[in-house]
């Protein structure tokens, strides 16, 4: 019997579906159950040390008594990112992903489950530190953001298109050091702007407080649904 | 390395789809994967074949992958064209167009079994 009789008796079975479909029911359900509530939802993503976590402090600092703010703080390990933003006293849950490099709908399903959702308007989801894996999996957010500081160096969009395809805002970070490296920005937001159009972008600086009034202006519209 | 992830979740859906027809063993599962999705076909494979071992269903079973090129369509110019590094921008008129037409496929379409 040949090689091609066999394949003849080999039943062939339709699967036609995302690969990341198991992912997908779950940050859908997600998405239907934060809307229900009216909770708006930012998934934010970077690479390790652009400034996520300093961006959400210096935001939760500045929106006191104008919002009420829930953080899912993803780390490969270590609670310390967790403990700095519940000391601004926004509700925080910490996830572990023991190793894995992205965040997946299920994790963040298990952590709105410690949260108390009645009371929040904003839920900001921040993602592990790498610019490659979170691209490919949604968590159940209206929008995603990608923060950049220009100490990375900026050959990152070329390098990294996907991020900068499929997130809809971009916060350019550490902008007071812009006299000490090597960076084009204009080269950067051309870039940018050429993978996707429609990015809106801010630029501040976490350390100085400058751009940081138009960056919570805009999250004040966001999750006020505007 | 998201591909070990992404192979995780062709490990669920297929065992799923296997045991739901009573499938005894799964040779082949065919996919297709864009250029633009970010997913290294080599890797995707080696991880595949990995957790595939680790099943007595899925053991020895192979991915046939197919890649999608990343094209887009340019509406000034009534045509398609290949997007070059994520920018789909037309080579002819230089307009930006959004609307991409494949190349960001993450699909599983089918899978050869033995009853």
């Amino acid at each position: 019997m040949s090689g091609g009789e066999v394949r003849l008796f080999m039943p062939q079975v339709t699967i036609a579906q995302n690969i990341l479909a198991p992912n997908e029911t779950i940050a859908t359900e997600i998405q239907n159950t934060l809307a229900t509530l009216q909770i708006r939802t930012l998934n934010i993503m970077s690479s390790p040390g652009a400034g996520k976590t300093t961006l959400l402090e210096r935001s939760i600092q500045r929106l006191r008594g104008k919002l009420n703010l829930g953080v899912i703080e993803g780390d490969i390990e270590t609670s310390a990112d967790a403990e700095r933003i519940e000391a601004t006293g926004a509700q925080t849950v910490q996830i572990n992903t023991r190793g894995a490099c992205h965040l997946e709908a299920h994790m963040v399903l298990d952590a709105l489950n410690k949260l108390d959702l009645t009371r929040l308007d904003l839920m900001i989801i921040e993602n592990i530190g790498n610019l490659v894996c979170p691209a490919a999996w949604k968590l159940g957010e209206d929008l995603r953001v990608v923060v950049m500081s220009v100490a990375e160096g900026d050959d990152k969009p070329a390098k990294y298109p996907q991020m900068f395809a499929t997130s809809e805002v971009l916060v350019l970070n550490k902008l007071d050091l812009l006299p000490y490296v090597d960076y084009d920005l204009d080269k950067v937001k051309r870039q940018v702007l050429a993978i996707n159009p429609h990015l809106h972008i801010f630029e501040l600086s976490c350390r100085t407080g400058a751009g940081l009034d138009a960056w919570c202006e805009w999250l004040l519209e966001f999750a006020r649904g505007k | 390395m998201h591909e070990l992830a992404i192979a995780q979740s062709i490990v669920e859906v297929v065992e799923q789809r296997a045991s739901a027809c009573q499938a005894a063993h799964v040779k082949n599962v065919r996919l297709q994967i864009g250029e633009a999705s970010g997913v290294q076909a080599d890797s995707l494979s080696f991880s595949f074949e990995m957790l595939a071992g680790l099943s007595p269903r899925l053991e020895g079973a192979h991915l046939l992958i197919e890649s999608v090129p990343h094209r887009a369509y340019c509406r000034h110019c009534a045509r398609e064209f290949a997007v070059q590094q994520f920018i789909p921008c037309c080579p002819l008129c230089e307009e930006w167009s959004s609307e991409v037409l494949s190349g960001t496929e993450l699909h599983i379409l089918d899978m050869e079994v033995e009853e």
